[in-house]
């Protein structure tokens, strides 16, 4: 303990890690939920059936308290790389340094320009510059995960230039934003964020039906989610099987710490997958494990033996190679295991919905409400995975954490990781508590359209007691 | 190499232009946020309260925003400056995160609570500690940051905490309330709306008070300052600029003596913008005054054309988006039916 808190590398990761990790339960939940709300409002529009209004503002209410809280928390990560990584932000700053601004100035200011019309702009402007609005919040949150899933892309496989005394020379910025892991990370943690907010308006859904309240209103809800989640949930399963291959041709030593794998399984051989496992971390084996012969094989090259070899952790030396190897299995073994859940949850409840029974299976609405926070517990796994996995690297083969941290007094850093830390689970119990309490008032089905013109450009239509 | 040598002088200079409109853009309108949230504590009834939280509703998140954009366009263009001025101010940046993420939470938490004192007053508090980080990251980089030869922060700690800065930022703390007064008035009706010319007034002084301190304090204080200043042509801007102060300064007292309700957030407009210019020309060409120039911190010429064919598009649709969200909740705010 004493060895942690007096070591400026591990406060500053620590405190980078525990904003990251506070931060992402808001985001994820806004970036997807705003999709839904395009549908819902789209929905209204075209039918004219006022009970998609009534989704539309009911959904927004949960929307809005994400949304400041996904901001608020947001602001020390955009901060940190100077304030901690400072080393790391001028080494790298010609291209990092642009991708964030890209995300500030082509995302960050759309959706935060658009969600007052979309919260507060219901009878200010006509029906279709309100949808517009709200695409263009979604569109925006869409746009700000492209970009930091660039960013971090390329920390994982950097390309587009070389770093030459120790500062990365950008010789094509194309070539650098399209990193090869591009493409795959970002369709995953798109998917991901669409795939838990989905779950947690199923299972918000589910609970209200369980209850039999409103119980027609939420029958909507719980439709719309397993239309998109019948898509969404198979492709994220691929997509995540695809991002692993690639863990395993560029960054073979996270793919190691995944598997839990100490020694080579040389080219020729099958390789079986581990189930459970208890990695030691010091012995540089596993004390026991569950392995299912022959599958990890098939999972990363679809034959029975490996045409080439899977390293194994000793293959490096300690020094380059991810510590926390306990951590990063369970992480991807957990991740994985709610990915599954998720697909059984909706093939269930198709078959369900096709006998014409879906919200009367009492057992089956347990099923939607237990799924609301999982999206939530996977995401974070599948960064843990990808982050710590990516350790002893910063930028992957180029520059280490070590050397990218600031030469920060001790003091500072606890000053602000001390802060932050008690504020954010402040904050988070407080989401939790006024979270349910949105939840447990319920959809105003009384609600009138909007006028446009009803109320008058003057006064403000927004009650002053919320 | 010679060809290239305008362009390596001009790229930097047009990114020390934006950096200044993204900062001036953000000082102005997260300046009158700020204002009104420290306002809010000095607000009579939860009624007025509630109106002055929907004054800023539908746009605090996008003024905030502007901070996020400044921040990464320094991390962009000047990487040096972004790493170095952050580690010499890790404190007050630390303050005005917090701040800022009170402020933020209390919003949405206000809404929901029961209870809504804790909220009131951390949204009031967390507006006086974002701007009390600020007016001391202000004041530090006014004073000058201590970098060795490579540009890297070699000062101490405490290096942001001096008589100066304090200075600075309780003068900044009296211009946001001004600017949040004016902003006010322009939104309210009423008793309220003439608590505020009060309060605006007041404001004035206060911050004229602290701005004749700085500004007679700086050249006398600092050789290198008197020297820059003191020759032509600054020597010129720097006597028109008190002088174009102290004629806004008259403007604005009387629009408030007058009980106008658009002048004088114009008038204070324009004041914030003529000490923009004036900072802006003490600063430049330094980006870490006092020593290291925008051309030493700047990253690579592709990076920053790069950048500008992005960001220089994009800019005008930022202003124009903007600009609609205040035209569409244009007008009063009255209190809501019971």
């Amino acid at each position: 303990m004493a060895e942690i808190l007096s070591n400026a590398v591990i406060l500053s990761r620590l405190q980078f890690a525990i904003t990251a990790i506070f931060h992402m339960l808001w985001p994820v939940l806004t970036t997807g939920m705003a999709i839904y709300l395009v549908i819902v409002e789209g929905l209204w529009l075209k039918t004219k059936n006022i009970s998609y209004y009534h989704h539309a503002r009911f959904w927004s209410k949960l929307y809005v308290l994400n949304f400041g809280l996904g901001v608020a928390s947001g602001l020390p990560m955009a901060f940190q790389f100077g304030l901690n990584w400072a080393p790391f932000s001028e080494a790298v700053g010609d291209f990092f340094g642009t991708v964030l601004g890209f995300e500030g100035t082509m995302a960050f200011m759309l959706e935060a320009s658009f969600l007052g019309i979309m919260l507060f702009g219901w009878e200010r402007v006509p029906p279709l510059i309100h949808w517009l609005s709200t695409i263009l919040v979604a569109f925006g949150a869409n746009l700000s995960t492209f970009w930091i899933l660039s960013a971090n892309s390329w920390l994982q496989t950097p390309s587009g230039g070389e770093f030459i005394n120790g500062k990365f020379v950008v010789q094509n910025y194309f070539a650098a934003i399209a990193s090869p892991f591009m493409v795959n990370s970002f369709s995953h943690m798109f998917l991901a964020t669409l795939e838990t907010s989905l779950f947690v308006i199923g299972g918000i859904s589910a609970w209200y039906i369980f209850q039999d309240r409103h119980k027609e209103f939420f029958a909507k809800s719980l439709q719309i989610v397993l239309i998109m989640a019948l898509f969404v949930a198979p492709l994220q399963i691929f997509v995540g099987h695809l991002s692993a291959e690639q863990v395993y041709h560029y960054q073979p030593a996270k793919l190691a710490a995944m598997e839990a794998q100490w020694e080579t399984i040389p080219a020729g051989s099958s390789a079986a997958w581990s189930v459970l496992a208890a990695p030691n971390n010091q012995l540089e084996k596993n004390e026991w494990e569950v392995k299912l012969p022959g599958l990890l094989s098939y999972l990363l090259e679809l034959k029975p033996t490996l045409t080439e070899p899977v390293l194994g952790l000793k293959h490096w030396q300690r020094q380059d190679r991810p510590q926390m190897v306990g951590l990063i299995y369970y992480s991807f073994r957990i991740m994985i295991a709610i990915g599954l859940y998720f697909l059984g949850l909706m093939l269930v409840s198709v078959v369900e919905w096709l006998r014409g029974k879906l919200t009367d299976r009492k057992w089956l609405m347990v099923g939607w409400v237990i799924a609301a926070p999982l999206g939530y517990i996977a995401v974070e796994c599948g960064w843990i995975v990808r982050c710590v996995g990516r350790q002893p690297w910063l930028v992957y083969g180029k520059m280490r954490t070590v050397e990218a941290a600031s030469h920060l007094p001790v003091g500072e850093i606890l000053f602000s990781l001390t802060g932050l830390t008690v504020m954010y689970v402040i904050f988070f119990g407080a989401a939790l508590l006024f979270g349910s309490k949105i939840i447990r008032k319920g959809p105003d089905l009384e609600l009138p359209a909007p006028q446009m013109g009803k109320v008058k450009f003057v006064p403000d239509s927004r009650p002053a007691e919320a | 190499m010679e060809p290239l040598q305008p362009l390596q002088e001009f790229l930097p200079q047009v990114w020390f232009f934006i950096l200044g409109l993204f900062l001036f853009l953000y000082v102005l309108l997260d300046g009158f946020d700020l204002g009104v949230g420290i306002l809010s504590l000095t607000a009579s009834s939860e009624e007025r309260r509630s109106i002055l939280m929907t004054s800023l509703g539908n746009v605090w998140d996008a003024n905030e925003t502007w901070l996020v954009l400044m921040g990464g366009a320094l991390f962009g263009a000047f990487p040096l400056a972004y790493a170095t001025i952050l580690n010499a101010l890790y404190i007050p940046a630390v303050i005005m995160v917090v701040g800022l993420i009170l402020r933020a939470v209390s919003f949405e938490f206000r809404e929901n609570a029961k209870n809504k004192l804790v909220w009131n007053v951390a949204f009031g508090v967390g507006s006086f500690l974002a701007a009390l980080g600020q007016g001391f990251a202000l004041g530090t980089v006014f004073e000058g940051i201590k970098v060795d030869e490579a540009g890297h922060f070699a000062g101490g700690v405490w290096d942001w905490l001096t008589w100066r800065s304090v200075l600075v930022a309780l003068t900044l703390i009296q211009a946001y309330v001004l600017v949040g007064s004016t902003y006010l008035i322009l939104k309210t009706t009423g008793d309220l709306q003439e608590t505020h010319y009060k309060t605006a007034t007041i404001a004035t002084w206060t911050t004229l008070i602290g701005a004749i301190f700085i500004t007679v304090s700086t050249p006398a204080l600092s050789e290198q300052a008197r020297e820059h200043l003191f020759n032509p042509p600054l020597l010129y801007i720097f006597g028109i600029i008190p002088l174009g102060g102290l004629l806004l300064i008259y403007l604005l007292l009387r629009s408030l003596q007058k009980r106008e309700e658009v002048t004088p957030i114009v008038w204070t407009f324009l004041l914030f913008a003529l000490s923009f210019i004036g900072l802006g020309f003490v600063i430049f060409p330094n980006i870490i005054p006092p020593s290291v120039t925008i051309y030493e911190a700047a990253a690579a010429p592709s990076s920053l054309v790069f950048m500008l064919t992005f960001v220089g598009f994009l800019i005008p649709i930022l202003l124009a988006y903007n600009v609609y969200n205040y035209i569409v909740f244009r007008g009063k705010i009255v209190a809501a039916e019971h």
